[in-house]
């Protein structure tokens, strides 16, 4: 599946970049993320509820984030897997100044597997699109309020 | 010695015998595998792949095994002295990948079995199976067969990285010539023809239940198979068990249509397990596991090429077929292809052919036999080819069809791909079809259609199929039958076939045989099958071979036995055998008076009081029947189709079958066949495909998401024949288990090809489904679409439908098929609705609403027989209890009553007896509705306690629906309008 789209955050090229890569920010706003832990440089262990028609369950994974170039773009590799099924994917987010505010826009590819797809399938593309919403507004928020 | 009158018996043979089976499977009395319970029997839950390809990097165990209940886990590392999953398929060059029972390093399809958890209950097994974590490293994966194809597609099994399983020439006659000639003076058409992926989806999964006598050293496997014998051998030499040490019990299957003529891992794993944990054990498919690795059917991507002369003979064909076999070989699944060559001439006189045979590995179920096997894909290029044709010459498909038959008298005979066509009059059932639907006047009333904008077709196909399989030679593993007959010393007879039915009724037809054969009661019959310590080894069900290969084996032994019965008679009477008549179960001689019935013989024949000189005790007989040639089957099938010109849905309006099948044991039983064999054919045609994306994974894999035909899908079946008796066994009997799925998907795709004809269509692929019909529309409003949209709603209400057209028998299990049977009552029921006058093609509302009007004939209510009844007062908290745009409560309270004035808008209210029922507004009318709200309105009604309504997209838009958003019809699942 092809995920594709981009939004604005209202902050400077830098601050917007300091927030997508915030572990705690991202741990907040991910929709049913339970934990983000580093392992290593650039790569976390993170523990997921997804919630798809009837089925739902918990992923573990890996979150990657490759070809570092700030604070331009980087490439955020997942691979996680459950009860469920499994989830991987690559995407490509692009951050790129926009008068005061940053444009950012993603593209990339997810696939899951097991009974996520074979029962989930017809929800997918809608579940996508919520989830990427909810955590697009709740970068959004993190964005708008006051550093803490 | 009692002495009987005799009388004249009526023939069982050709009567519509009602089947003898259906009393306990309609009274739930019926035992399936899941039924059989042992004591101490533990159940096991499969841990199968997520992934379409990956390598297992690891599997841990400890956490389910810690689990309480769970008595054993089994992995790939555990069972490798079993042997590989069998493939019976003896191609030259075939690739065979080891088909191991659980996978070791490597998984290679969604659904892969990967390990094995043997618990106390099933629920825990299940629980435990998921806390098995295994380590996968994804690989690339391709489940499109042409994609597979394509250089640089992901390797299925490294080590063929083009993914070519065989592939198979075939020539006849002198194609070159046929396709210069072509160019030169003629035509030649051409098309890429698919047959989608299907899921067999027989009604009961499959199922195992295997139990160890450690004493005895003997395994009984009970399966829900049509092969018990076959599957004996492989899975004794599977698990290195000698054959005669093994038993298997086929209990009452629910439907295999070619899924359960196999013989797959879970049946030796379970006699594996069995066998080590020395306890019964039992694994019922789940349905989710019944989509992922039970084998698929069809799965064909095909190039046709057909040249011709101007005037319409069809002079040679070119055929490439390019078989999506799955991720590995189950029994069957290679030889399928060949058998679509085989059946590709279809019923023409044309002698050249070139066909050529792709089978390609792909990341995805294994594919093989799914109800006609290879002929279905066949028949759907010939018929579609022979349709473009008559399109691109502009001729009548009838005409071109008739054109190129050979004549009746022109058998035995010999097609391009080398069979022998037994007998056959293929004219005869299409003439018969086209009276039956008065063709030229349907032509008359589609150009009427076609000048009010209708989209209206009429679609034919003439199938031919190869049945009664086979002669051995032709087979993998045998194609003859067993049949044992015995009288017990009581006058009860036994039959005792190896043709194990699944549904079919050999129950009822070979206790038919019996009867007349030996002129007693059916009541006094039993046919035993399926359990291989009690019948003598045989082949199976498959193949429409029944009747025609079994059957023939039980007439065989029937006959036999009725011999002995006479020459003991004979001895009884004092008289020479040559002058001893039977009839009605009574021996008599002209010379004397004296008579001795079946009963005396078979009472003397077992005290032998008086044994004849030379003779044996006892009465049993036992015969084996060999074919010398296929038979080969044929018919005419005719559907009348609208699309809906906003939506793009199709409508069938009449669907009429006469099929040749030969003699009819039970005409009921072939008509039973028939209508389960057009439902599936129709699934094909409208509805259904397994779609694997573009990472291999299956995404159809649930009923919510695989759309099979419903009920109120399959219209009413036109069903009739023609008798052309086969040489090929002494019965006359061709088989027809297969032929409703063979002619089906053609006509129901040729009529819609017809119907959009007029905006160049001249190809569509199955499935049928609304979107891609819609998308050759011309464009429509959006608006307009969506009251359309509603308005089709409404005529696919399931009670609309079901006073007039009920549930059309066995659309998944023909064990299920005697509503289907009882409905096609005798002959002179059967074209009451191809009547003159019957008027499928008027405007408007074909079937009696089910609207408020139908309720009098709902289930529980009183209806037209007496007071309704006092109900319960339904709930109508919430919905609103007035005209929401009027405010008004002034409205008529039935749909029927109230046709005229009102804006048309509905709520909720309580009729006079207590129901819940639907109020109409009477108030003026909104600016923007017409009629259009009223027509929109298909009430459920009060019965029901809620009511169903479809508001009309306008409507909804206005913001009044009230309860527009509730309870909207569910009759079209997603997948059948995308």
């Amino acid at each position: 599946m092809k995920v594709q789209g981009e939004f604005t955050l209202p902050l400077g090229q830098q601050a917007a970049w300091d927030l997508v890569l915030n572990t705690e920010v991202l741990a907040r706003v991910i929709p049913g993320c339970q934990s983000l832990q580093p392992v290593g440089s650039d790569e976390y262990e993170m523990k997921m509820k997804l919630a798809i028609s009837s089925i739902q369950g918990l992923f573990a994974g890996k979150v990657k984030i490759e070809d570092r170039n700030p604070p331009y773009s980087y490439r955020l590799v997942i691979d996680g897997q459950g009860k469920i099924g499994f989830l991987r994917g690559s995407g490509l987010l692009v951050l790129a100044s926009e008068s005061a505010a940053t444009r950012v826009s993603y593209n990339g590819e997810v696939q899951v597997g097991g009974m996520i797809a074979g029962v989930g399938e017809r929800m997918l593309d809608m579940a996508t699109k919520m989830m990427l919403k909810r955590f697009f507004e709740g970068l959004l928020r993190e964005a708008e309020e006051p550093p803490t | 010695m009692v002495t009987v009158t005799p009388t004249k018996v009526e023939p069982q043979v050709g009567k519509r015998v009602r089947r003898q089976e259906d009393p306990r499977l309609i009274t739930g009395t019926a035992t399936y595998v899941e039924d059989i319970k042992k004591p101490g029997m533990l159940y096991a839950a499969i841990v199968r792949s997520p992934h379409a390809a990956a390598r297992i990097k690891g599997l841990r165990t400890e956490a389910a095994a810690e689990t309480p209940g769970v008595y054993a886990i089994f992995t790939g590392a555990d069972v490798e002295g079993v042997g590989p999953v069998p493939c019976a398929a003896a191609l030259p060059g075939l690739r065979v990948p080891k088909h191991t029972i659980l996978a070791t390093n490597r998984v290679y399809y969604v659904g892969h079995p990967v390990a094995v958890v043997v618990a106390t209950d099933r629920y825990i097994a299940r629980d435990a199976a998921e806390q098995i974590e295994v380590d996968y490293e994804g690989l690339p994966a391709v489940a499109d067969p042409e994609k597979a194809l394509a250089p640089g597609a992901p390797a299925v099994h490294p080590e063929w990285p083009d993914n070519i399983a065989f592939t198979q020439h075939t020539e006849g006659g002198d194609w070159k010539k046929a396709f210069e000639e072509a160019n030169k003076g003629g035509v030649i058409v051409k098309e890429r023809i698919t047959s989608q992926r299907l899921i067999p989806m027989a009604m009961e999964t499959r199922g195992v239940v295997a139990e160890w006598d450690a004493g005895g050293k003997e395994l009984t496997i009970y399966s829900s198979t049509q092969i018990p014998h076959l599957m004996r051998t492989q899975v004794a030499l599977m698990l290195g068990l000698p054959e005669n040490r093994l038993r298997v019990i086929t209990p009452e299957v629910g439907g295999g249509f070619g899924s359960k003529l196999n013989v797959y891992a879970e049946e030796a794993l379970m006699g594996f397990v069995a066998m080590r944990v020395n306890k019964p054990i039992q694994w019922i498919e789940s349905r989710r596991e019944n989509f992922q690795v039970t084998i698929h059917g069809r799965g064909h991507v095909d190039y046709a090429e057909l040249s011709a002369k101007k005037d319409g003979t069809i002079t040679g064909m070119k055929i490439k077929i390019i078989q999506d076999l799955g991720a590995y070989h189950q029994l069957l699944g290679p030889l399928i292809p060949t058998l679509s060559v085989l059946m590709m001439p279809g019923l023409y006189n044309f002698k050249n052919i070139e066909a050529d045979i792709v089978g390609v590995f792909t990341n995805a179920a294994p594919t093989d036999a799914y109800r006609g096997a290879g002929r279905p894909e066949a028949t759907h290029v010939i018929e579609r080819m022979v349709d473009i044709l008559a399109a691109k010459l502009n001729m009548d498909p009838a005409d071109i069809r008739l054109k190129n038959f050979p004549s009746k008298d022109a058998f035995p005979f010999a097609t391009a791909t080398g069979l022998a066509y037994d007998s056959g009059d293929y004219a005869a059932p299409l003439h018969r079809a086209m009276q039956i639907l008065d063709y030229s006047g349907t032509r008359e009333k589609q150009r009427e259609a076609r000048r009010q904008g209708r989209y209206l077709g009429i679609g034919i196909s003439t199938y031919g199929e190869i049945c009664a399989f086979g002669p051995s030679p032709a087979t993998p593993a045998g194609g003859w039958e067993s049949a044992t007959v015995k009288i017990e010393p009581t006058a009860k007879v036994t039959v005792m076939t190896g043709s194990s039915p699944h549904g079919q009724g050999q129950e009822t037809s070979f206790s038919q045989l019996a009867a007349d054969a030996l002129g007693v009661s059916m009541d006094d019959i039993v046919v035993l099958h399926g359990d291989t310590s009690v019948v003598q080894y045989g082949i199976g069900t498959f193949g429409s071979r029944a009747t025609a290969v079994g059957g023939t084996a039980v007439y065989l032994a029937l006959q036999d036995l009725r011999d002995k019965c006479t020459r003991y008679a004979a001895h009884l009477l004092g008289v020479k055998p040559e002058e001893v008549n039977f009839e009605g179960g009574v021996f008599s001689s002209g010379r004397i008076t004296k008579t001795v019935t079946i009963g005396d013989v078979a009472l003397e024949a077992h005290v032998c009081r008086n044994l004849p000189p030379g003779m044996e005790p006892g009465l049993v007989a036992t015969r084996f029947f060999e074919p010398s040639n296929f038979a080969f089957p044929f018919g005419a099938h005719i559907a009348v189709v609208e699309v809906d010109k906003e939506t793009g849905k199709v409508q069938v309006l009449r669907y009429i079958a006469v099929d040749d099948c030969g003699n009819a044991i039970n005409p009921l039983l072939v008509d039973g066949q028939v209508h389960g064999g057009v439902a599936q054919g129709l699934g094909q045609a409208l509805f259904e495909e397994a779609v694997y994306d573009e990472y291999g994974q299956l995404v159809t894999g649930e009923l919510m998401s695989y759309a099979i035909p419903k009920a109120h899908h399959v219209p009413d079946l036109e069903c009739d024949r023609t008798v052309t008796p086969s040489p090929v066994n002494p019965l006359g009997v061709k088989g027809v288990g297969e032929a409703g799925t063979i002619g089906c998907s053609p006509a129901l795709v040729n009529a819609v090809v017809d119907a959009l004809s007029p905006l160049g269509v001249t190809h569509i692929d199955m499935p049928m489904t609304a979107a891609p019909l819609h998308a050759r529309l011309p464009g429509r409003p959006a608006a307009r679409r969506r009251a359309a949209l509603h308005r089709q709603d409404r005529r696919d209400c399931p009670h609309r439908r079901h006073e007039h057209a009920p549930p059309g028998g066995d659309i998944r299990n023909p064990a299920a098929a005697l509503p289907a049977a009882g409905r096609s009552g005798g002959p002179d029921r059967r074209h009451a609705s191809a009547q003159p006058g019957n008027d499928w093609r008027q405007p408007g509302p074909r079937r009696p609403g089910c609207g408020l009007s139908g309720r009098a004939a709902s289930p529980g209510s009183a209806g037209a027989a007496g007071e309704p009844a006092r109900r319960a007062h339904a709930d109508l908290s919430g919905f609103p209890d007035r005209c929401l745009h009027h405010g008004s409560r002034a409205g008529g309270d039935s749909l029927r009553s109230d046709r005229s004035g009102g804006c048309g808008r509905a709520w909720f209210c309580l009729r006079e007896d207590g129901a819940a029922g639907f109020r109409l507004c009477r108030g003026r009318r909104g600016r923007a509705s017409g009629d259009q709200g009223r027509k929109d309105l298909c009430g459920e009604g009060g019965d029901h306690g809620h009511g169903v309504e479809i508001l009309s997209g306008r409507r909804r838009r206005g913001g009044a629906g009230g309860p527009a958003g509730i309870g909207r019809h569910t009759g079209r699942s997603r997948a059948e309008s995308g």
